[in-house]
């Protein structure tokens, strides 16, 4: 039962992973908090079903091309909501986020209704036996579809001329311009990786938990408390967040199933509720004695 | 005589009915009845269901009346609420309201109608909004009381089950029906072997069912949402659960079985008002297609419940009752036969005063009515 | 001039004009409005404009994104609706535990919260108002849990009632006219000025001896009492509470409402409160559609206005009808403080003791057992070549910095473990490498802030001054009496950001010696100015020391330094390799091989 559990935690930490990711890239190149990010989420899922909806084909076929699509809009999105407030302080860009992520949740709620859905499946639906467990197609579609894109999207960042460019205008933008990168262009570029790795989340997502208009708040608070968690500005951190937060949802609340004994001494410390008061002040707790979360640096200004 | 008699008497007949249509028209009624339902917000399903079976029955009406009618949106929260009502009433006296079904909601809303006295008719099943002494609510709705007490009758009675593990969500409906269940099972001498609340954006479900297959049950009893009732049933399936499931009303709106596989609704019933789906009579069938006519979509429990109170309203209307007051005497005196069932109101304004157990087989999406309390 | 003249004066400046009308107009607007839903709606503004006019001071004064504003507010919310509904206490009590219960959550958040740093700070407060959530949610007992308690009774102080509607308005609205005035008095003076520098620059702040963290934690609690207010205030006005006072949707309307009203300005409270509760309800018309209508507007209103409306009127104005600079004070000296006058310690302690001073940074040794000592009245010197330490060594004195071993002594008192800006007020002033002024504040205004430590300034000072602050008065009179004595008294009314660098040099130095110190710490003074600039600041210093002011000037500039300096020492890679007269310095052959070459040979 453990692995079972720990085989769901993964599947939904790749999946958290992902939308956790995307956030983080456009943060740093920012350092603007995309609040509209968990709604892009949401709109790579309906993107998913509606394209499912013509071309009856595997998720995972239109997964590049729901990608392709989500990165369009995550470059126009940074034309309205980033660009006319790219010289303002940050909290600008949050509320123009804010925004645009109330315009995609009511637009999808216009058009769409608001029924939960169910989104394409990256491959099969069915279960597959392996000795005594049983793991759904699914689940193991998304941990590797999500390995795949972590993968590239490391390869893209630290092994490709774009790349270096890329990280160079997010770690310090006035020094990249100075060398002759085109920084507006690089942050454009961000944004749509950014959303299409959100899209790819929304459709992994979508079929497993289902969609509705209004999740997108949800997972913006877990890529925020991921990144936090891992280190404000850390991608190999945000995956980390993302893990544990996964594990808070999955793993924990089933602690008095692996563990009988738990369920005697303190059955109200693991109900879902619990849990998440249990997150939230490991949360507070890390930050506290661990400002710079799990894999940040330690920053001192220079006076 | 022959052809000049009938045609003075048609002449005849032409002009009573030109000189009764004016007569006609100044007899015909016009009534306000403004819809505030939650259209945006996470209660925008249900609210669009309360919607659309209003607009519907206004455009049913018969002949004769004229409704002015206009849908402002309510929003999540009870601020909302209670801004909707209150511009709905700064433009035109409404002779009733149609209200949100969402319990914190009707709760704001009810003082200002008390004051106002205009009757607010809604689909909420929190137990509460009856329960404050206000005489102008009218709840068309098996209320928490009537739906847990068919839900837990179909459990302990048809089914025989005795060991119930019990997961409902946090929210105020969640919560209204889990305490309504309690106190149902314990009448009957029985307390569950399990309980777990699930806040609505909690996604996967491993460690609910988990908890609930340790804990040894023979029946599983939910009280969901749609959405959740759905991800809870599909992954109970594919953790082989293997226990019969009797769900709330969020099981039985249409929206949550399209997400299931018929495999997954085996051994899967719901309590409800009605079910449309399920068809049982021509006027059932004929809204079925309507609604879907109409809307494009298929029509839930509360858009049943919905359309019935505005026809009851309308009916009233039809009947004299073009005063708020009257229509509050109409209500709560007289009683009227729906597409769900006849409602008649009780002291506390509760019309429903039965519910239905549907259950699914594992070969379509529609269920069947599987056993009718009253 | 006349109080009459005076007032006149006041209301022409600015966008006070527009403002002064548009508040006889929101005073008028309730007496035109017919219907219930009118006045509701005014009153939810009310409600709104006052959390947000609290959210000011800690989201706009002290800078920080707290995310807890929609908890005090929804705890507020809660103890009305519990105590008035479950106990039937009146609103003497529920009002007053309304307020006293959100300030007592913050003062218990605040101490581990206020350190952290923007976002880390955003989202612990984030995190502890989603934990408070989730105990509403569950602990149905008291709460009601997520169906709440209703039937919330109408607002009862000792015996009158709020009426529904005008009344419950009135009450509302009086609060914010309260909350506006005390808004005023706290930020005008010279409390506001502190809060700016704290907020633009902390770190001048600390050298100024300004407790920021004091500031910050006053204005959080603030905060927390406005919300408080407005928290109860909505509870009689909807007769319900519920779990979504606690949601995260209120929060966003009240930051919202304050970007987008203007984050320190009083009149975007309102203005913000106006747009943003009433854009939905001017969008009705449109259904399904309204809330997308509403966020078009808002993505609008930011990306026109990032700085707020109010912030644009102002700049508008500034563009199309310029104004008359303010009238400049007169100068006055300032009376001398209490430590200026007494010397403590034998004729022979020196003012500046550091002994043995460690510091390293990571892997780095930044300053390697480092001890020297500066006389009083004596000016020292400290050279080095670049990363050897200098300005670690200053960073250390001033409390930046801890070293990990060694102590610092002045006049004889062990200050190494003292908070920063104590030692600034202990008489111990600075200037930076880089020039630390706050661009958006006048030359005056930079130096007269620096005077916060004389004046007894603090919250209760500021709320409790009259019309004007007689603590800023004082403190911009001695600000420009210091500005003549340095010659830069001519641009004191001109923005600190767009000065030449070396009169923002000469107002850095002002604003340090408006501490009255006994020990003023130079880093790079002469950087910037020109030969004869240096001159003159050269003479101005020693005149100072000669008054009994012991200088430390760590200088790069030789023919500037070495006629100035008394003793130097220099450092290299963080060790004190050289001490002695310049001339002993100058001559030493580890002094020029630690810089590859005399830097005099460019003079020779």
């Amino acid at each position: 039962m453990l692995l079972q559990i720990s085989l769901n935690a993964l599947a939904l930490g790749a999946a958290y992973g992902l939308l956790a990711l995307g956030f983080v890239m456009i943060l740093n190149a920012t350092s603007a908090v995309n609040f509209a990010h968990g709604d892009m989420v949401m709109v790579g899922a309906y993107l998913a079903i509606a394209l499912h909806g013509v071309f009856n084909i595997p998720g995972a076929l239109l997964l590049p091309l729901v990608m392709a699509l989500m990165a369009l809009l995550g470059f126009v999105f940074s034309w309205f909501a980033y660009f006319p407030l790219k010289d303002r302080p940050p909290v600008s860009v949050f509320i123009s986020t804010i925004a645009i992520g109330i315009v995609f949740q009511n637009s999808i709620n216009a058009v769409q209704g608001a029924e939960p859905r169910k989104g394409p499946a990256l491959l099969g639906e069915g279960q597959l036996a392996l000795g005594s467990l049983t793991i759904s197609e699914q689940s193991l579609s998304i941990i590797g579809v999500a390995l795949l894109l972590i993968v590239a999207q490391y390869y893209l960042l630290n092994r490709t001329g774009i790349g270096r460019k890329l990280r160079a205008t997010a770690q310090d933008r006035p020094m990249a311009e100075a060398l002759g990168i085109r920084v507006n262009r690089m942050i454009a570029l961000t944004f749509a990786i950014g959303s299409a790795l959100a899209g790819a989340a929304g459709l992994m997502l979508s079929n497993t938990f289902f969609t509705s208009p209004t999740d997108g708040s949800n997972y913006i608070l877990k890529a925020y408390i991921a990144v936090t968690i891992g280190g404000w500005g850390s991608l190999p951190g945000a995956l980390c967040g993302a893990l544990i937060i996964a594990l808070f949802e999955v793993v924990y609340p089933s602690l008095p199933v692996l563990i009988p004994a738990l369920k005697e001494i303190a059955p109200l410390l693991f109900t879902q509720t619990t849990s998440t008061i249990v997150l939230y002040i490991g949360l507070l707790c890390i930050m506290f004695f661990r400002p710079q979360g799990l894999f940040g640096e330690k920053v001192q200004k220079r006076v | 005589m022959g052809i000049h008699t009938n045609f003075s008497r048609n002449y005849a007949y032409v002009l009573v009915a030109a000189l009764a249509a004016p007569a006609a028209a100044l007899a015909q009624t016009e009534i306000t009845l403004p819809v505030l339902v939650p259209v945006t917000g996470f209660l925008s399903l249900e609210g669009t269901s309360q919607r659309n079976g209003a607009l519907l029955a206004i455009k049913n009406a018969p002949p004769g009346i004229k409704i002015n009618s206009s849908v402002t949106d309510t929003g999540a929260s009870p601020e909302g609420a209670t801004t909707a009502l209150e511009r709905a009433l700064s433009r035109g006296k409404p002779v009733a309201i149609a209200a949100s079904m969402l319990g914190t909601q009707m709760l704001a809303m009810m003082p200002i109608a008390l004051e106002n006295k205009i009757p607010l008719t809604t689909v909420s099943g929190t137990a509460d909004i009856t329960e404050k002494q206000n005489p102008y609510v009218f709840r068309f709705f098996p209320g928490d009381a009537v739906a847990k007490a068919a839900h837990v009758r179909y459990v302990t009675e048809e089914l025989k089950k005795k060991r119930v593990a019990l997961v409902y969500q946090t929210t105020a409906y969640g919560q209204g029906g889990r305490a309504q269940i309690i106190e149902q099972l314990k009448k009957l001498g029985l307390t569950p072997v399990m309980e777990e609340a699930l806040d609505v954006s909690v996604k996967d479900m491993s460690a609910v069912i988990g908890k609930v297959q340790a804990s040894n049950p023979d029946v599983v009893m939910i009280h969901l949402h749609g959405g959740p009732s759905a991800l809870f049933l599909k992954q109970a399936a594919a953790a082989k659960l293997n226990l019969p499931v009797v769900a709330g009303s969020g099981m039985s709106q249409p929206s949550t079985a399209a997400l299931l596989e018929p495999a997954e609704l085996k051994g899967v019933c719901a309590e409800t008002n009605a079910a449309p789906l399920a068809g049982g009579s021509a006027d059932m069938s004929n809204f079925l297609a309507q609604y879907r006519a109409e809307f494009k979509t298929e029509p839930d429990g509360f858009a049943v419940g919905q359309y019935d109170a505005t026809s009851m309203v309308i009916n009233a209307a039809l009947n004299g009752a073009k005063t708020p007051e009257d229509m509050r005497k109409a209500l709560a005196t007289t009683s009227y036969k729906g597409l769900a069932m006849t409602y008649k109101a009780d002291a506390k304004g509760n019309m429903a005063n039965s519910a239905v157990i549907i259950c699914y087989d594992d070969k379509s999406r529609t269920p069947k009515i599987a056993k009718r309390y009253d | 001039m006349s109080g009459i003249a005076q007032t006149i004066n006041w209301s022409k400046t600015g966008i006070r004009p527009l403002l002064i009308l548009c508040v006889l107009l929101l005073a008028i607007w309730p007496f035109t409005m017919t219907s219930a839903y009118q006045i509701r709606i005014f009153t939810i503004v009310g409600i709104y404009a006052l959390l947000s006019l609290g959210y000011q001071f800690i989201f706009g004064h002290v800078g920080a994104l707290a995310l807890t504003q929609g908890t005090f507010f929804g705890v507020g919310a809660y103890v009305t609706g519990i105590l008035s509904t479950r106990y039937g206490w009146g609103g003497e009590y529920t009002l007053m535990l309304s307020v006293l219960i959100p300030i007592a959550l913050a003062a218990m958040i605040a101490a581990p919260v206020l350190r952290l740093d923007s976002h880390y700070f955003a989202l612990a407060t984030l995190g502890i108002g989603q934990v408070l959530l989730l105990i509403a949610v569950a602990w149905q007992e008291v709460t009601g849990g997520s169906n709440g308690l209703s039937g919330i009774p109408a607002l009862k102080f000792l015996g009158m009632e709020a009426s529904k509607g005008y009344g419950i308005m009135a009450v509302v609205w009086g609060f914010v006219v309260a909350g506006a005035f005390l808004s005023w008095r706290i930020t005008r003076g010279l409390y506001g000025a502190a809060l700016t520098i704290s907020r633009e620059n902390p770190i001048a702040a600390l050298a100024i001896g300004i407790d920021t963290a004091a500031l910050r934690y006053a204005m959080f609690l603030l905060s927390a009492l406005f919300a408080g207010v407005a928290g109860a205030l909505y509870a009689h006005t909807i007769k319900v509470v519920s779990v979504e006072a606690l949601e995260f949707p209120i929060m966003v309307a009240c930051l919202t409402i304050t970007v987008v009203g203007g984050r320190t300005h009083i009149a975007g409270a309102i203005l913000g409160a106006i747009l943003i509760i009433n854009l939905p309800e001017w969008f009705r018309a449109m259904e399904k559609y309204y809330l997308i209508a509403y966020g078009v507007a808002l993505l609008v209103m930011i990306v026109v206005a990032p700085l707020g409306l109010i912030g644009l009127l102002e700049q508008l104005r500034v563009k199309l009808w310029p104004e008359q600079p303010k009238q400049l004070p007169a100068a006055s000296a300032p009376v001398p403080a209490p430590h200026a006058e007494i010397m403590t310690g034998t004729h022979g302690t020196p003012l500046l003791e550091v002994k043995d001073i460690h510091k390293r940074f990571g892997g780095v040794r930044a300053l390697n057992g480092v001890s020297f000592s500066i006389a009083q009245g004596e000016i020292f010197g400290l050279i080095g070549p670049n990363g050897s330490g200098k300005t670690t060594m200053l960073n250390i004195i001033t409390g930046i910095y801890r070293a990990e071993a060694g102590s610092v002594f002045l006049l004889g008192d062990n200050i190494s473990k003292k908070p920063s800006f104590q030692i600034a007020r202990s008489g111990v002033a600075r200037t930076f490498q880089n020039i630390n002024l706050v661009d958006d504040m006048t030359v005056l205004d930079n130096v007269a802030v620096a005077r916060y430590g004389f004046e007894d300034a603090g919250l209760v000072q500021a709320a409790s001054a009259g019309w004007h602050d007689p603590a800023w008065q004082r403190a911009r009179a001695n600000a420009m009496f210091i500005l003549q004595a340095l010659g830069v008294d001519l641009v004191a009314n001109q923005m600190a950001g767009g000065l030449p660098y070396g009169s923002k040099r000469k107002v850095e130095i002002a604003r340090a010696l408006a501490l009255e110190p006994r020990l003023l710490l130079l880093d790079e003074p002469a950087a910037g100015l020109n030969e004869g600039e240096q001159h003159d600041l050269a003479d101005r210093l020693r005149t100072f020391a000669k008054n009994g002011l012991s200088i430390l000037v760590i200088e790069h500039n030789m023919p500037f330094l070495m006629p100035l300096a008394q003793r130097m020492a220099c450092l290299d890679h963080g060790e004190l390799i050289a001490e002695g007269t310049p001339l002993e310095i100058r001559n030493n052959p580890l002094v020029i091989a630690a810089y590859l070459g005399a830097p005099e040979e460019s003079t020779v």
